[in-house]
């Protein structure tokens, strides 16, 4: 017995005001259950992620008039959590605690008139206080803010520059993700940014911080998606081709800051993508797409090469070969990822791995889909999963 | 970038106090012989909560950076103790043509008018502060 995904729900996704995530959520959920031609009342689970603009909560289940379920919970591993939830879904489908399950993300950090980068500045929020003026800084976290570190693009940037010192990774290999990632986007209707943009536009836009550029950076989005996974045998009679699970894993190095960390080197998706590949039977060389959480330019090159599609320390030459673009040899983030279509976290690759196996990716479409590998990676790099999906049961 | 005034939050005095007589105070667990940085929750090693402080040397090496594009640029770091833990830190005295995993810093000590005193680390050799 396998497990699929049959369903896909999408809210309008970026600057969407009005909803609140529960109601966000709640809708992707609808979505979701029309798409795979199920009502309501026939999901039995319901796995619950958020963002940082605040939770659906549990009480989601409420909100959608869910009295039956037999799985309810919040899930959170950060940006690892879109694969997490599948694959908990996928192993209560299996053990027979549920048949039916919702896994939905939904977040609504922005504001209107606020820019894109304060909805995710830490220690901006709340370190500082008190007098008009001079800004007051409390507690150890105050301090870092106050000394400059007030961003998760900084942590990122700390550990870009770490691969760069150490490999000979270069800002321009960092480009070439930025350009591949936007062709991809040109195809996608969906995709908030689609305009095409070259190496030079990269070392032109501002430094964020060093060494990474505005377009190494990912959108910040509004909006909610949700999946339903349920066995491959229900599968069949549902209305959309199925998407099968052919395995899953994850990785946790946490946030080990200490002398012999591999921070910024090597990542949890070394761990992950071994034992899902396991799982699923499969090697990189069998990898058609790869959907991969792009939160930066650099998480890219980093996973692809802890997943092995190169040697440790090669993703910038693999990456500036033009292997990840349309017509290249391993097409990857082939709707634009969170750099330019839609930051949904892990629902944004997990949702354009799910359009691909169907064949629905129209202009975008990657030639050949048999094997989709997919990523999530949270924290700072401290969390990581992977998923491996197909539009054939494993094994057929 | 004006760093502003620091403030204690009840968390924070043996780190304060040490500053303000120049002197790096972290985390530190006795019974593993294992040191933390200054806001360590606990020693993941025997899962004492309540650690307690001690006095680091003050030696440290570069880890990585980040500039901030400001003017002057603002360089940011995580540098490594040389008792073991890494710190988030802010850097004085370089430049971008410095920086090299590795480089030798050593904490110094910002002593401003309003607030409490904080730690920047800079270059160092055996013959002292570099610049
Ligand atoms: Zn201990």
């Amino acid at each position: 017995m396998g497990t699929s995904i049959v369903g896909l729900g999408m809210t309008e996704l970026g600057r969407v005001y009005g909803r609140s995530p529960r109601r966000l959520a709640a809708d992707a959920v609808r979505l979701a259950a029309a798409d795979a031609g199920l009502a309501l009342a026939d999901l039995d689970g319901l796995l619950v992620s958020h963002g940082l603009g605040g939770s659906p909560g549990i009480e989601l289940a409420d909100t959608l008039g869910l009295r039956d379920l037999r799985m309810l919970s919040l899930v959170n591993s950060f940006g690892a959590t879109a694969g997490a939830m599948v694959s908990y879904a996928a192993m209560s489908v299996l053990n027979g605690s549920a048949t039916t399950v919702a896994c939905v993300f939904a977040d609504a950090p922005l504001k209107p008139r606020q820019s894109a980068g304060s909805a995710y500045d830490r220690g901006a929020r709340g370190g500082t206080g008190g007098a008009p003026g001079k800004a007051e800084w409390y507690g150890f976290g105050g301090m870092t803010a106050a000394l400059g570190l007030r961003s998760v693009n900084s942590h990122y940037a700390l550990a870009a520059q770490r691969h760069m010192a150490r490999y000979g990774t270069t800002s321009e290999q960092l480009g070439a993700i930025a350009v591949a990632t936007r062709k991809w986007a040109a195809g996608n209707p969906l995709a908030q940014m689609r305009e095409p943009i070259t190496i030079e536009d990269h070392q032109r836009s501002r430094w964020v911080s060093e060494p990474l550029h505005l377009l190494d950076c990912c959108l910040v989005s509004n909006g909610a998606v949700a999946v339903i996974v349920t066995s491959a045998d229900r599968a069949r009679d549902l209305a959309r081709p199925p998407v099968h699970l052919w395995g899953w894993g994850q990785g946790h190095p946490g946030d080990r800051k200490e002398r012999g960390s591999d921070f910024g080197l090597t990542t949890g998706a070394a761990a992950s993508g071994a034992a899902a590949m396991k799982m699923a039977g499969v090697t990189p060389a069998d990898v058609d797409v790869c959907e991969l959480y792009d939160c930066y330019t650099y998480t890219v090159l980093v996973t692809l090469e802890d997943y092995g599609f190169c040697a440790k320390g090669e993703g910038g030459a693999f990456a500036a070969s033009g292997a990840l673009g349309p017509g290249g040899s391993l097409p990857t983030n082939t709707g634009g990822g969170q750099l330019s279509a839609y930051y949904m976290w892990g629902m944004t690759p997990l949702s354009e791995a799910v359009i691909q196996a169907r064949g629905d990716g129209g202009e975008r479409q990657a030639p050949s889909t048999d094997v989709i590998l997919v990523s999530g990676n949270g924290g700072i790099l401290d969390h990581h999963s992977t998923l491996v999906v197909s539009p054939h049961e494993k094994g057929a | 970038m004006d760093v502003g005034v620091l403030r204690r939050d009840g968390r924070t005095d043996p780190f304060f106090d040490g500053t303000a007589a120049g002197r790096l105070v972290v985390r530190r667990c006795e019974a593993c012989d294992r040191w933390f940085a200054p806001d360590a929750s606990g020693c993941p090693g025997c899962g004492e909560e309540d650690l307690g402080w001690a006095e680091a040397s003050g030696a440290a090496t570069l880890v990585t950076w980040t500039v901030l594009p400001k003017e002057p640029p603002v360089f940011l770091a995580l540098v490594e103790l040389a008792e073991g833990p890494w710190l988030h830190a802010r850097l004085d005295g370089v430049e971008r043509a410095d920086l090299r995993e590795g480089l030798a810093l050593r904490a110094e000590f910002e002593h401003p008018d309003e607030g409490e005193s904080y730690v920047l680390f800079r270059p160092w050799t055996e013959r002292g502060s570099v610049r």
